[in-house]
């Protein structure tokens, strides 16, 4: 059988790449042929995921990126259509738990969740968008959760609010910029195994997601990596503005 | 973009076995289901195509024999149990095991619930629905037998964008709830069920009577400005019929260009 490539020449931002679901996402992308570009905060644990991807074969590079700023997406961008001479895929996955804060009801909690998972989706949906608009393609995946359907008890009520605006202001983008062959759409990944950012307290309430999750089991991050791949692709030409939910039925109840 | 193989070269449906509905087409423009076939056979999967005419299913079957893959047929109405009940029967005496269902058989229906005849409106909800109830009743303890496997469902946008196609909107609507109950009676038995609801998309069954300026105006409905092809809607099939949808469960996939996020502009 011949050997096609999902992404085969593509060109593909992942913020979050260090670890856990970017790290997996941006593996996955280089597998399938992308090149990618991956961005975080954490240079040490992100050049390794780009070593594993040059050791199979893939190309990736390490960019610093602090999602919270402007500048910083406006030389991300630049830098790889600078190098590449295109970008097709940004995956917007950078983010922080809703129990990465102390105090689940403080105003400076709320600021820090919202600037890095929604403010940080805008910066660089806004900056890619109009690369891929002058190009007359693109694909944008924003990592959301089902937590922006439904409340939850634990954490900071920012989180399900963050995560809620990413749902929406991907429906708003995939108007306005569908008509230049930019698609936007968002990934809603259920209860995953912790993040790097996450101080949640028991194992208690982990094993109380799986018993309410009717797939009996949390997610793995190869799972939702794959809901990524199908965005990403041309696979999902005709697809924009959507919904893909990964949670093992959680939100189906 | 390629054929879609995975990295490896291996086909992503390899070892598999695919009940399809509604898999034939009534001209030589793609249905939906015969898409979804196509591609499942191209990926590695063996299918049991089912229609309700088979000069519809030969023009199917002879394209998958055309590209190497493997395929069966069952002639047979998806409204009627034991026509549900043999094509399952079929597909597990003839591949020895059954992954997936597809259900892809609809009928339109226009009009208000004042203009619609009450024999029409069971009609549509017995071709839509009750089909839906029927296969998957006989095909999911066969999936569950074979280690778990999927369900995937057509709905329409016209589920949440209705448009004056009330028993169809209705009908699709059902098609939804039915999803995400047998997601999540079935979740124990490894058994996933979803749906896709397809916008725009020109295929065998949309392109009848379609004049170029209904065809354009529909065209015009989504934010991208195109209509979308049957192989968008396969291709969505086939992310859910494979092992990379593995925890993706009672979900609606919307694909149409983005007409549900502008309804009033439609």
């Amino acid at each position: 059988m011949a050997l096609n490539r999902r992404l085969e020449g593509k060109v593909a931002i992942v913020t979050g790449a260090s670890n856990g679901m970017g790290a997996a996402e941006a593996k996955l992308l280089a597998s399938e042929g992308a090149r990618v570009v991956a961005c975080d905060i954490q240079s040490v644990p992100g050049e390794e995921v780009v070593s594993e991807i040059l050791a199979e074969g893939g190309e990736a590079e390490y960019v610093h990126c602090d999602v919270t700023s402007e500048k910083e997406w406006e030389s991300v961008v630049e830098g790889t259509v600078s190098r590449y001479g295109a970008l097709h895929v940004l995956v917007n996955n950078a983010g922080i738990s809703s129990t990465s804060v102390e105090d689940n009801l403080s105003t400076e909690s709320w600021e820090d969740i919202m600037n890095i998972n929604a403010t940080g989706v805008f910066l660089g949906t806004k900056t890619t968008a109009e690369v891929m608009k002058e190009q007359g393609s693109g694909s944008i995946v924003n990592i959301s959760s089902i937590m922006g359907f439904v409340g939850g008890e634990y954490g900071h009520p920012a989180y399900h609010a963050s995560k809620g605006a990413v749902r929406i202001f991907s429906k708003a983008m995939a108007v306005k910029y569908g008509p230049y062959g930019v698609r936007v759409n968002t990934v809603h990944p259920g209860f995953m195994p912790p993040m790097t950012s996450s101080n949640h307290p028991t194992s208690g309430s982990r094993a109380r997601y799986v018993e309410q999750t009717p797939l009996r089991r949390t997610g793995e991050v190869i799972e939702v990596a794959y809901g990524v791949l199908f965005l990403a692709s041309d696979e999902a030409s005709f697809v924009t503005g959507t919904e893909l939910v990964i949670d093992g039925g959680y939100i189906a109840q | 973009m390629g054929d879609g193989m995975s990295s490896n070269g291996i086909g992503r449906l390899t070892g598999k076995v695919a009940l399809v509905t509604g898999a034939g087409s009534r001209s030589e423009i793609i249905g939906n289901g015969q898409a979804a076939a196509l591609l499942f056979a191209q990926q590695g999967c063996k299918v049991v195509l089912v229609d309700f005419e088979e000069e519809n299913l030969s023009r199917t079957l002879r394209k998958i024999s055309d590209q190497g893959g493997e395929a069966s047929f069952y002639v047979g109405d998806v409204s009627n149990a034991l026509d549900c009940q043999k094509m399952v029967e079929l597909a597990v005496n003839t591949y020895g095991h059954l992954n997936i269902l597809h259900n892809n058989v609809g009928v339109g229906g226009s009009g208000t619930v004042l203009e619609v005849e009450p024999e029409q409106w069971d009609h549509i909800m017995a071709v839509n629905v009750k089909s839906m109830m029927l296969t998957s009743k006989y095909a999911i303890p066969e999936i569950a037998l074979s280690g778990g496997g999927t369900v995937i469902n057509i709905s329409s946008i016209s589920a949440i964008r209705p448009r004056g196609l009330t028993p169809y909107t209705v009908s699709k609507g059902a098609v939804i709830a039915l999803t995400k109950a047998m997601a999540v009676d079935h979740a124990a038995e490894k058994v996933r069920v979803n749906c896709i609801l397809p916008g725009p998309i020109f295929s065998s069954m949309t392109s009848v009577n379609m004049s170029d300026e209904v065809r354009e105006l529909r065209r015009r409905s989504s934010p991208m400005g195109i209509e979308g092809s049957p192989m968008d809607i396969a291709n969505a099939a086939l992310y859910l019929a494979s092992d990379e949808s593995r925890w993706v469960t009672g979900i609606s996939l919307v694909v149409d260009g983005g007409v549900s996020l502008m309804s009033p502009q439609r």
